[in-house]
């Protein structure tokens, strides 16, 4: 016998038209007392959890700055916090890859030239203290203010070129604008037209420009199919915002091989995955090389209120009982990033840095090599997390800058 | 009729036991997401790192260098700091490698079985067999830049001079690590540890893969470490003429084995077994590198059986047919030696 059927009418007896549906009344049922306790006492918790995590961050905060008025003033304070991871704190640079400040042609010159070259950067062989260097070098003038520039370059020249010139910050001010539009300078070639009486400078680099291929500059710009452009969330620069990366002058190597894991799942981002599984091999090449060549000055800031004292110590020498070794131990002494595996992480944005340590933490994101950045980032405290994110974003962007790049920044939305 | 109550019944009753499963089930989610969230959970359960607690160390704990003192001690110090961390730079007269002290004694010194200069300050003098006499630590460093730094194809040729202000300033910088350590007391972390010998022993064929799959990575397919953007060294070379000569202590499988167990791959110490780590500690030390810097004018055999013989070391024996321990070509200019003017540079 089959089962009577919902709407077979004929054996269903109707109730009468007056009749109207009841239930007695019920006690609430035992296990909604249960959830509503739990999630009581659960979020009484919670709130007490966070008022207890902000007065903690409050006070190292505090204590940071505390900290921070002990610590060198003025220029030798900033030259030590901006400048002293390549130059070193003695200023004897690095032998046969950053040259010395101590006793510096440049640093002789005076601190408009040292200003001038903090402005623009470096990018181009450059001869110091009768050794060649392959100089590249961030432009400084998205990280520091006309004042702190003038305090750094004051106490360059004057402690490491025994050079006690003056420069007001309202001259910085001038050279900055001088400076607006310009490419880097193109090496000790160029600046010797800056400085006189320099010793003979390595010839510069040619350039090596290459067309962008339309089919690339399709999808950078206009998107393809239903795909959107890159440009529409990391930016007409590939600057990144927020928690979309900064894309410009990462390693080619390490942009493909991120585009290859979208692509193939190996990296998980809903928005990543479907813009790369159509893209071909010779495309993913296209772009990285595109946005590895790209020379853009940081937008990012500190966004996140971490302690940038303990950033700048997790960075510069990590946390090794907590087995959290240095970032530059891995990314590069500062932060310029080691191809292909290590990407550049200076003036990358401390949202998307934040996340993705999270992600790591969480066993979210599980393309690192060796599993390092998972360990890593699991032995570092949320706090930690974004102290170390809102740090990175204080460096100035690696490569050096280009003349569009500043000047497309300056006029468009996307700059700060 | 009755059969229609009947499932009604039955419905409403399985109903009850989703509601109550579902409720039972989010009460407990609840209840352990706050025994989770308030730190309950003891810390190997959760994976999970005490954000204000320092991690507990069984170790001696050296100073920060926050604590370094004012005044001229203070300044010795920094300099040994320097002269540690950028060797080549601050001390690059005596170095032939790109090479720092901090490349192998981990975190500035400080890191437990990286050899950590607190453990071995407090430890010389010290008679040594490596050359059967009383070391001072003077002596003692200065052997690390004959073999580790491999000063021969330095621009001084040789390790810094006895006095050497480098010395003054590095013995600073220990001494100042080693505040409160009890001397001449062997301290837990003192070395690089030892790896207990393994029944298939050693071979750098299995140890290829180990570093493949492990090193690579870091220190290059080639093992010639890598750079940044203007050539700073990042990863230091393992083996050729931009790493440790064929003396250094490095070069022996058991002392590398060691350093690899207890520090490598960085930041994940212990990661790989006892075997893994003989087998890749052979087959790094299985590479020509540049040569004993003692050997001076006798043959490979006489420098072997003077100064190698029972070690375990490559050096003097063939491998694959091959005679190890000739040296890596001398460079044609001592390396950092200043340039000629403009025209052929270390970096064309």
């Amino acid at each position: 016998m089959s089962k009577p059927r919902k709407h077979d009418s004929s054996k269903i007896t109707r109730p009468p038209e007056s009749y109207e549906p009841w239930e007695s009344h019920n006690r609430i049922p035992l296990p909604v007392i249960w959830i509503a306790l739990a999630l009581g006492i659960w979020g009484t918790a919670m709130l007490f959890e966070d008022q207890t995590s902000y007065t903690v961050a409050q006070s190292a905060r505090e204590a940071g700055e505390v900290m921070a008025h002990d610590a060198p003033e003025g220029g030798e304070a900033l030259f030590l916090a901006n400048c002293s991871t390549c130059h070193q704190p003695n200023g004897a640079g690095v032998r046969l890859a950053v040259p010395p400040l101590e006793g510096s042609e440049f640093a002789k010159a005076g601190p408009e030239v040292v200003a001038r070259i903090m402005l623009r950067g470096i990018d181009g062989p450059i001869r110091v203290k009768g050794f060649t260097y392959d100089g590249h070098m961030p432009s400084f003038a998205a990280a520091l203010s006309d004042s702190e520039i003038a305090e750094v370059a004051g106490f360059v020249a004057a402690r490491f070129g025994g050079n006690a010139a003056e420069l007001a910050p309202g001259a910085v001010a001038g050279l900055r604008g001088a400076a607006a539009g310009k490419d880097s300078w193109q090496g000790g070639a160029e600046l010797a037209t800056l400085v006189a009486d320099l010793p003979p400078q390595p010839a510069m680099r040619a350039g090596s420009e290459a067309d962008i291929d339309p089919a690339i500059s399709d999808l950078i710009f206009a998107g393809k199919g239903d795909v959107w452009a890159c440009t529409s969330c990391h930016g007409g620069l590939g600057q990144g915002v927020e928690n979309t990366p900064r894309l410009a002058g990462l390693s080619g190597g390490y942009l493909a091989g991120q585009l290859r894991d979208f692509r193939d799942g190996a990296r998980y981002n809903e928005h990543m995955a479907f813009v790369a599984k159509g893209l071909s091999d010779p495309e993913i090449d296209g772009l990285a090389r595109y946005y590895a060549g790209l020379r853009v000055a940081s937008t990012a800031a500190p966004s996140l209120g971490g302690d940038l004292a303990r950033g700048e110590e997790i960075a510069l020498h990590g946390d090794w009982p907590r087995g959290i070794p240095a970032c530059f131990s891995c990314h590069g002494p500062s932060g310029f990033g080691v191809a292909p595996d290590f990407p550049a992480l200076a003036a990358q944005q401390p949202a998307y840095i934040a996340s993705q340590l999270a992600a790591w933490a969480g066993g979210h994101r599980n393309n690192s090599p060796l599993g390092l950045m998972d360990q890593i980032s699991a032995a570092m405290s949320e706090g930690d997390r974004r102290a170390v994110a809102d740090y990175l974003a204080t460096l100035p962007a690696v490569p050096a800058v280009g003349p569009d790049a500043i000047a497309q920044l300056e006029g468009s939305d996307d700059g700060q | 009729m009755a059969n229609d109550h009947k499932d009604a019944v039955e419905k409403g009753r399985s109903a009850k036991r989703v509601i109550f499963a579902a409720g039972g089930g989010l009460a407990l989610v609840a209840l352990g997401a706050l025994v989770l969230e308030a730190g309950w959970v003891p810390t190997w359960i959760s994976g999970r790192v005490a954000d204000t607690a320092d991690a507990e160390s069984i170790y001696f704990q050296p100073p920060t260098d926050a604590e370094i003192p004012e005044g001229k001690f203070g300044d010795a110090i920094k300099r040994g700091r320097d002269i540690f961390m950028n060797t080549s730079t601050n001390a690059g007269d005596y170095v032939g490698n790109g090479l720092s002290c901090s490349n192998c004694h981990l975190d500035g010194g400080r890191q437990p079985l990286s050899a950590p200069m607190w453990a071995a300050w407090t430890r010389y003098p010290m008679y040594r067999k490596k050359n059967d006499q009383i070391n001072t630590m003077e002596d003692r460093v200065m052997g690390c830049f004959t073999f580790s730094m491999n000063a021969q194809h330095s621009v001084a040729g040789g390790p810094p001079p006895h006095g050497s202000d480098i010395y003054r300033d590095l013995e600073s910088y220990m001494y100042w690590l080693a505040t409160g350590a009890p001397v001449n007391e062997k301290l837990d972390g003192t070395g690089f540890g030892k790896v207990e010998k393994t029944e298939l022993g050693y071979s750098p064929e299995r140890g290829a893969e180990v570093f493949t799959a492990n090193c690579a990575v870091c220190h290059g397919a080639d093992g010639q470490g890598q750079k940044d953007a203007n050539g700073r060294i990042v990863f230091p070379a393992l083996w050729g003429p931009g790493s440790y000569n064929w003396g250094a202590g490095m070069a022996r499988i058991d002392t590398a084995a060691a350093f690899i167990k207890n520090n490598m791959p960085l930041s994940q110490p212990g990661k790989l077994s006892d075997q893994e780590a003989w087998d890749v500690a052979a087959f790094i030390n299985s590479h020509e590198r540049p040569r004993d810097a003692r050997q001076g004018d006798a043959s490979i055999e006489e420098t072997r059986l003077r100064f190698h013989d029972g070690d375990q070391i490559y050096y003097g024996k063939e491998l694959n047919g091959v005679l190890m321990g000739v040296g890596t070509p001398d460079p044609e200019r001592p390396i950092g030696a200043p340039e000629l003017p403009i025209g052929p540079t270390p970096l064309e």
